[in-house]
């Protein structure tokens, strides 16, 4: 299958207000955008018809120990929100990286109704905020999970340290 | 999901946790005007186990066992995911022989599960006869994934680098006849469903999903082709030997539950036809060849066609022996949004055989349960949790 094609319409498409375009793999292209750019973004390629949303993904990079040294934003702990999609065998991923203490993004359930359970994952595996999602509600943790436990995020170390907050 | 003022008239029926379809738990809430379902709420997470928590805490060999253990009906195709992505983290490929044979068994547990599928949707419209032929079929297709692992359900067959077992020719001949039977009886499967006027009253016109509402609520797999929509990973994204041994994609425009049986029935029929030419192609060679222990730093989104659509798996790996994060992305997944919207206006009585439609898999989109038992502590560390213990199975 041509991965090519798809690839070089979606950096038309997105590159007239984007400029971070890397190559990671053969057929996979990978953008980083703001939080605030995201909608539009998502947007464009609806509009576009782009493919289909494979998979919203949160990633909890930590800070790597001992590089105190030369902090700065590169190296600094933080979330990064990957939304996947797909067009043939061709992958576009929308990074967002998000600071700690400023993790908010905004839906995208108003484009892509189908996005709202990999929001509500986001919600409830890292503790990142979406804006607008049309529900809030648990998804896959217990009703009895404690409030403001994220598991998926680096610091979880298990339930029980959690309740002697 | 907010709960609505149920207007006067209107009733809401709960249905599940235990078994609202198939033998697994999910949790739906149907309210209903009379016999009509005017509107549909899906809960899940009764089977979710933390697996991509415990993911990052294990090396990449022990995450393999883990991966396969995610479904029990599609163990296969996990661990052939998380396998290709790890393998084109390291740069290794694994040898063709070993590839040919991750594909027979892919298109081998195909046939099982949408057998298994065929059984169960039958059951729920109340054709039990059905139910009984198709899974005594079935054992057919168990009896020879057994034959060549040991392992009726678990086959694991993937190793990282490679596969662990060959075909040897004499279970060769035990597969071409076990998939002659089974094309004889999928021939007799294919006319009942599609002219049983019994059948067909349970199934035609029911559930329809159009094109464009499919791939609004991004479904993937049979389901999404039997509304037309031409999405298979073997086909748009070869992967393993699939380039080799190209696939014939199964379309129906009927959008409906008769769509969705003559499509998982079709592709019983496409996955015979794999399954004997590459019995027929099987090249020579290694079985496996060496992996690292130590992964490069780097991400990977691996795909393949699980026998319910597309399943992806997002691998970030650091260069240690223990993966940073693995984001499984399960077909079952993306099919509970048609669910919801095709509810809608249907009767009561057909919404068993509307969930069993999509054939979900409950276990793929959960992945972790709690039993908490009377006199015991609901608090757990995760070295209990490590141990298993505490009423937490994995």
């Amino acid at each position: 299958m041509d991965q090519e094609m798809p690839l070089k319409i979606a950096e038309r498409l997105l590159q007239s207000y984007l400029n971070s375009f890397t190559y990671p793999a053969e057929g996979r292209l990978d953008v980083v955008i703001p939080a605030e750019k995201l909608v539009d973004t998502v947007a464009r390629l609806i509009e576009a018809r782009w493919g289909y949303l494979g998979s919203i993904t949160g990633l909890d990079i930590a800070s790597p120990a001992g590089a105190e040294d030369e902090a700065n934003d590169q190296t600094a702990g933080h979330f990064e929100c990957l939304y996947i999609f797909f067009s043939g065998a061709a992958v576009l991923v929308l990074r967002v990286p998000l600071a700690y203490d400023a993790a908010v993004v905004p839906s995208i359930c108003g484009l892509i109704p189908a996005a709202t359970l990999y929001e509500r994952e986001l919600m409830e595996m890292f503790g990142i905020e979406v804006e607008g999602t049309p529900v809030k509600d648990r998804l896959v943790l217990a009703d009895d999970w404690p409030k403001g436990v994220y598991p998926l995020r680096k610091s979880f170390s298990g339930i029980a340290d959690a309740d002697q907050r | 999901m907010e709960i609505k003022k149920v207007d006067e008239g209107k009733f809401v029926v709960p249905i599940g946790p235990q078994h609202p379809a198939l033998k697994e738990p999910g949790h739906f809430e149907f309210t209903v005007d009379g016999e009509i379902v005017m509107d549909a709420k899906v809960r899940l997470g009764f089977v979710h186990r933390g697996i991509e928590k415990m993911a990052e805490q294990r090396t990449y060999t022990r995450d393999l066992y883990l991966m396969e253990r995610v479904c029990g009906i599609c163990s296969h195709v996990h661990g052939t995911a998380f396998t290709l992505g790890v393998e084109k983290l390291a740069g290794v490929t694994a040898p063709p022989r070993a590839q040919a044979i991750r594909v027979i068994i892919a298109e081998l547990e195909r046939i099982h599960s949408h057998l298994l599928w065929l059984g169960v949707a039958a059951h729920e419209g109340g054709f039990d006869t059905l139910f009984m032929y198709s899974w005594r079929d079935r054992e057919t297709v168990m009896d020879l994934l057994e034959l060549l692992s040991g392992n009726r359900v678990h086959y694991s067959a993937n190793v990282l680098g490679g596969v662990k077992f060959d075909i040897n020719p004499v279970q060769t001949d035990q597969i071409r006849r076990g998939v002659d039977y089974l094309e004889e009886r999928t021939q007799f499967y294919q006319k009942v469903v599609t002219t049983d006027n019994t059948f067909l009253g349970r199934t035609r016109g029911v559930g329809y999903m159009s094109r464009e509402q499919a791939e609004l609520q991004g479904a993937v797999g049979p389901t999404a082709r039997a509304s037309g929509v031409t999405r298979d990973v073997r086909v748009d994204a070869p992967y393993s030997f699939y380039p080799q041994t190209p696939v014939q994609i199964v379309l129906d425009d009927g959008g409906d539950l008769t769509a969705r049986f003559i499509v998982r029935i079709k592709e019983l029929f496409e996955a015979y036809r794999l399954v004997r030419l590459l019995l027929d192609n099987l090249p020579e060679g290694e079985l496996a060849t060496r992996m690292p222990r130590r992964i490069p730093a780097g991400e990977v989104i691996s795909r393949v066609e699980a026998p319910r659509g597309e399943l992806m798996y997002f691998i970030r790996s650091n260069g240690t022996d223990m993966p940073e994060r693995v984001k499984i992305r399960t077909p079952s997944l993306c099919n509970w949004g048609t669910i919801t919207s095709t509810a809608v206006g249907l009767k009561l009585a057909d919404m068993p055989m509307l969930l069993a439609g999509i054939d979900p898999c409950f276990s793929c989109n959960d992945r972790m349960i709690r039993v908490r038992r009377a006199g015991e502590p609901g608090v757990m560390t995760w070295d209990q949790i490590k141990a298993g213990k505490g009423g937490w199975s994995v």
